[in-house]
């Protein structure tokens, strides 16, 4: 019932990447040369300062601004190697989602008041793909909406990248597609300590 | 959580015998049966969409899309090539391997050497494939590549000049099976320049999933002789060079500078009342023989017994001849042996190595602890544990003991990095577990700083080196060793991968602790709570004597933010609200006086266990540090869990601040708690559905 975004493609030598890539892509490949140093991954510090000095710029998104904490969170549901950083395809990806997710924010926004309201939510979040039953819906604005039932667009995103992991991790180990998965307690604290 | 998820499915894969010589993985998923079945449906031909026909598949820099090199380079399939193309005439043999316009004689030497054992041939050749029954310009291969075999499909369309073979091709020029294993090689390596330069032992490895040694016979092994007499038995791949400047002279003894020979023969013989090594050697050329002592026309086999020139003697020129082991020692200067994995023979003419594998890794913080000379790292390396039971069947001049080879490989996991910069500084050493510690049957520990303290290594690998592999053979007598591969800094990340053959079936087993939680409950009555604490409490909690999430926010963080002693940025609300979930018991999103007076307790003591461990009174702790004080607050947990932490709580420099520290800390106790809760009958697994899982 959910549609997670899609998987990144199976990887390609870097040869094959590079002369194929759109102009955007190019650009994208610089941008992230950029940000990410001579190490060439992105760290939560990192990912705050470019998501910060992003919505700063936009007035029609109301935000108090994206948290280490958050950061951390986000960068940990992608990372798959455990150096707490995230490589250019992890980064492209969840770049991908924030630049869709931001649009949805925008023309859901109905009475532009920058910040998602308790009413506006579902449908938020059905164009994003997750059509969520009301108890998840009460749950994630118990979580992540102040107390008036707004949800700002750090809360928003931060929001959406974990739901949309969490989808995908679920998938991914849902072999025969049953609707279950089963874990061990290792597996368990790997998947909710790093989070 | 997405990407643990695909690491988790991985680790499962692997154990369920995914990445199996007979069960490949597929390379981009491209999956060679449904292709040309596609293919074959709609009556066209392969067109590789991931390894295209075009500039860029060639190379970058010398065959680069622009260089003169790549002028009037076309793409032919081979049936527009040749009149009567064949995949493999008969079988497939060394003369099908003539190099073209690539510098990859390393790669063809390593193929040619596998044309000498079919076994091992049809592995990385499937040979069921041809240009005329279901041929739709598909073809595939297998490659070993850290630890997996991968399948690895490539179209047909091979670049040509002037109507021939731009690179690999046949002595005949209708047989088609290496050109086309080497396009498949160059797919997974990004490009045929990419091929340009390499190892003999990294072709042989990839062929085979075999480890390669090297020896250097300027300071050969004492007991070399004896190792390829062995190896021979065990069916490896042996090749012996002239390491020189000027390739391909050749000296007048007739021996082939810069060239890859075989090994094919060692044997020892009775000559004038003494014993001689003697050793047989191959030229792949299939003429030009040595011309020294012991070679076809010279003297010395008319005094060795009737039966051992009958057995050894051969006058044919076809390339294969014999010399002294002394001669041999003096006359090359590299020898490298490619042992191969038990699965890779079958038949009982050839004695196999017991081989065990494991993957793992090294991480900034956490278990990249760097060689001996940092022992306060040092130990938070992964640790295997090899245990040598049985001493070797022949032991060499009476000395008897337990032959084994360890191999320690870095996995370039990152391809759009550019070769070089991912290969770290890697070695290993090895120390006498004594059995007094006994790791076998009961709980198996990682070993902590004072075990390095107190003990010499037994053996360790010859250098740290920023190679692939480094790969040592040892010979110690029988018992528990300790193998600890690590990079040569602490604080690189590195994934590795690491292998044992051993002569005799052996334990090989990564030691580690076990995943437990054995946190002190504390109870508290009501009756046990001071007044002074009720009071503080009345004051914090407000009219509905309920402590929430945001008033626990500001309460911790006014007493934190006080203190000069710890470092910290304030609780998060995500902590505060992590610290609720553990401690409220009635559900009620808030803490009464009871629950708060527990959370106190608890930070309290985390405070003090966080102090003890902040040696240099810095206000923080190191994530090294962080490893003891998770185990002293009553957690167990193995490495790829100290890593996670390391990763997800600990600042950039390495640091771990009081917030964090306990933000893990609740976590843990709450996760663990949940599990247990989850896991009704105790059976160690639990069964999710997605609004389990949904810790959003």
């Amino acid at each position: 019932q959910f549609v997670p975004s899609e998987p990144p493609p199976p990887r390609r030598p870097a040869v094959f990447a590079e002369a194929h890539e759109s102009d955007e892509e190019k650009q994208f490949r610089r941008v992230f040369q950029q940000l990410a140093g001579e190490d060439m991954e992105v760290s939560p510090n990192e990912l705050m300062n470019i998501l910060n000095r992003i919505v700063s710029k936009r007035g029609d998104l109301k935000t108090d601004g994206f948290s280490i904490e958050s950061c951390r969170s986000m960068v940990a549901v992608m990372d798959s190697d455990s150096t707490g950083k995230l490589g250019f395809h992890e980064f492209k990806q969840l770049w991908n989602n924030i630049k869709k997710w931001q649009e949805i924010y925008k023309s859901y926004d109905a009475d532009g008041s920058g910040v998602i309201g308790a009413d506006e939510l579902p449908k938020a979040f059905t164009a994003a793909g997750f059509p969520l039953n009301d108890q998840l819906f009460h749950m994630i604005i118990r979580r992540y909406s102040d107390e008036g039932g707004n949800m700002d667009f750090d809360n928003y995103i931060g929001c959406l990248v974990r739901l949309d992991a969490m989808c995908r991790a679920f998938k991914t180990l849902d072999k025969d597609n049953n609707g279950t998965i089963k874990v061990n307690v290792q597996e368990w604290l790997q998947l909710t300590m790093y989070s | 959580m997405s990407g643990i998820a695909a690491r988790l499915k991985h680790n499962r894969d692997k154990a369920q015998g995914i990445g199996t010589n007979s069960h490949a993985v597929k390379y981009l998923n491209q999956d060679y049966e449904s292709l040309r079945r596609d293919c074959l449906e709609r009556g066209r031909l392969f067109e590789d969409d991931c390894f295209d026909a075009e500039p860029s598949s060639l190379g970058f820099k010398d065959l680069g899309p622009n260089s003169y090199k790549v002028r009037g380079i076309k793409w032919k399939r081979p049936k527009d090539i040749c009149s009567n193309p064949q995949f493999i005439i008969e079988n497939a043999t060394r003369t099908d391997i003539c190099q073209g316009a690539l510098g990859d004689c390393w790669l063809l030497a390593a193929i040619a050497s596998l044309t000498l054992n079919k076994q091992v041939l049809s592995r990385v050749v499937p040979h069921d494939q041809s240009f005329e029954e279901n041929y739709a310009g598909i073809f595939h291969f297998e490659f070993w590549q850290f630890g997996e075999w991968v399948d690895v499909v490539v179209d047909d369309r091979l670049p040509t000049k002037d109507g021939e073979l731009l690179f690999v091709h046949s002595e005949e020029g209708s047989e088609f099976w290496s050109a086309l294993l080497e396009k498949a090689y160059a797919k997974i390596n990004g490009c045929y320049e990419a091929l340009s330069g390499g190892s003999t032992t990294e072709g042989f490895e990839d062929f085979t999933g075999g480890i390669a040694e090297k020896h250097e016979l300027k300071q050969a092994d004492p007991h070399l002789f004896h190792i390829i007499e062995k190896a021979l038995a065990r069916g490896s791949l042996l090749g012996c060079s002239l390491i020189s400047a000027d390739s391909e002279a050749v000296t007048h003894r007739k021996l082939v500078k810069g060239h890859a020979y075989s090994v094919t023969g060692a044997e020892q013989v009775s000559y004038r009342g003494r014993k001689e090594k003697l050793i047989r050697i191959r030229n792949p050329w299939g003429q030009v023989e040595w011309n020294g002592a012991w070679s076809d026309k010279s003297s010395e086999w008319r005094y060795v017994s009737d039966d051992d020139r009958e057995r050894l003697f051969d006058r044919r020129e076809n390339g294969e001849f014999w010399m002294t082991f002394s001669e041999f020692l003096r006359q090359y200067s590299r020898l490298e042996i490619c042992n191969l994995t038990p699965d890779a023979l079958t038949g009982d003419e050839y004695k196999k190595w017991a081989e065990s594998e494991f993957e793992d890794t090294w991480r900034r913080g956490s278990s990249a602890g760097g060689c001996r000379n940092y022992p306060n790292s040092f130990w938070t390396n992964p640790q295997f544990v090899i245990k040598l039971d049985e001493v070797d069947d022949d032991p060499d001049e009476g000395e008897e003991g337990c032959t084994f080879i360890v191999g320690l490989m870095q996995k370039n996991r990152r391809q759009m990095r550019k070769m070089g910069q991912d290969m770290e500084t890697v070695g290993f050493a090895i120390y006498e577990v004594s059995t007094r510690l006994n790791y076998w049957g009961k709980k198996q520990v990682h070993l902590k700083k004072n075990f390095f303290l107190r003990n010499c290594s037994t053996a360790r690998s010859e250098t740290f080196i920023n190679l692939r592999e480094v790969c040592s053979h040892f010979c110690l007598p029988p018992g528990e060793y300790l193998i600890i591969p690590s990079t040569f800094k602490p604080n690189k990340n590195g994934d590795f991968y690491v292998r044992v053959f051993s002569e005799k079936p052996a334990d090989f087993q990564e030691i580690d602790d076990p995943v437990e939680c054995n946190v002190e409950q504390i109870d508290v009555e009501h009756g046990d709570i001071s007044n002074s604490f009720k009071r503080l409490f009345g004051q914090l909690a407000g009219h509905d004597v309920e402590i929430s999430v945001f008033e626990l926010q500001k309460i911790l963080n006014r007493v934190v933010m006080k203190r000069n002693d710890i470092k910290t940025n304030g609780f998060s609300l995500t902590t505060c609200r992590n610290m609720v979930n553990l401690l409220d018991k009635d559900g009620s999103g808030k803490l009464g006086l009871v629950e708060f007076k527990i959370l106190w307790t608890k930070i309290e003591k985390f405070l003090d266990l966080y102090k003890e461990r902040d040696a240099d009174q810095s206000g923080c702790m190191s994530s090294c540090e962080m490893r003891v004080a998770v185990e002293d607050a009553g957690f167990s947990l193995n490495n790829p869990l100290h890593q996670i932490i390391a990763a997800r709580y600990s600042e950039p420099n390495l640091s771990v601040d009081f917030d964090n520290f306990v933000c893990c800390l609740i976590r843990l106790e709450f996760q663990f708690n949940t599990f247990k809760t989850l896991d009704e009958d105790s059976t160690g697994r639990i069964k999710l559905g997605f609004m389990e899982v949904r810790d959003v």
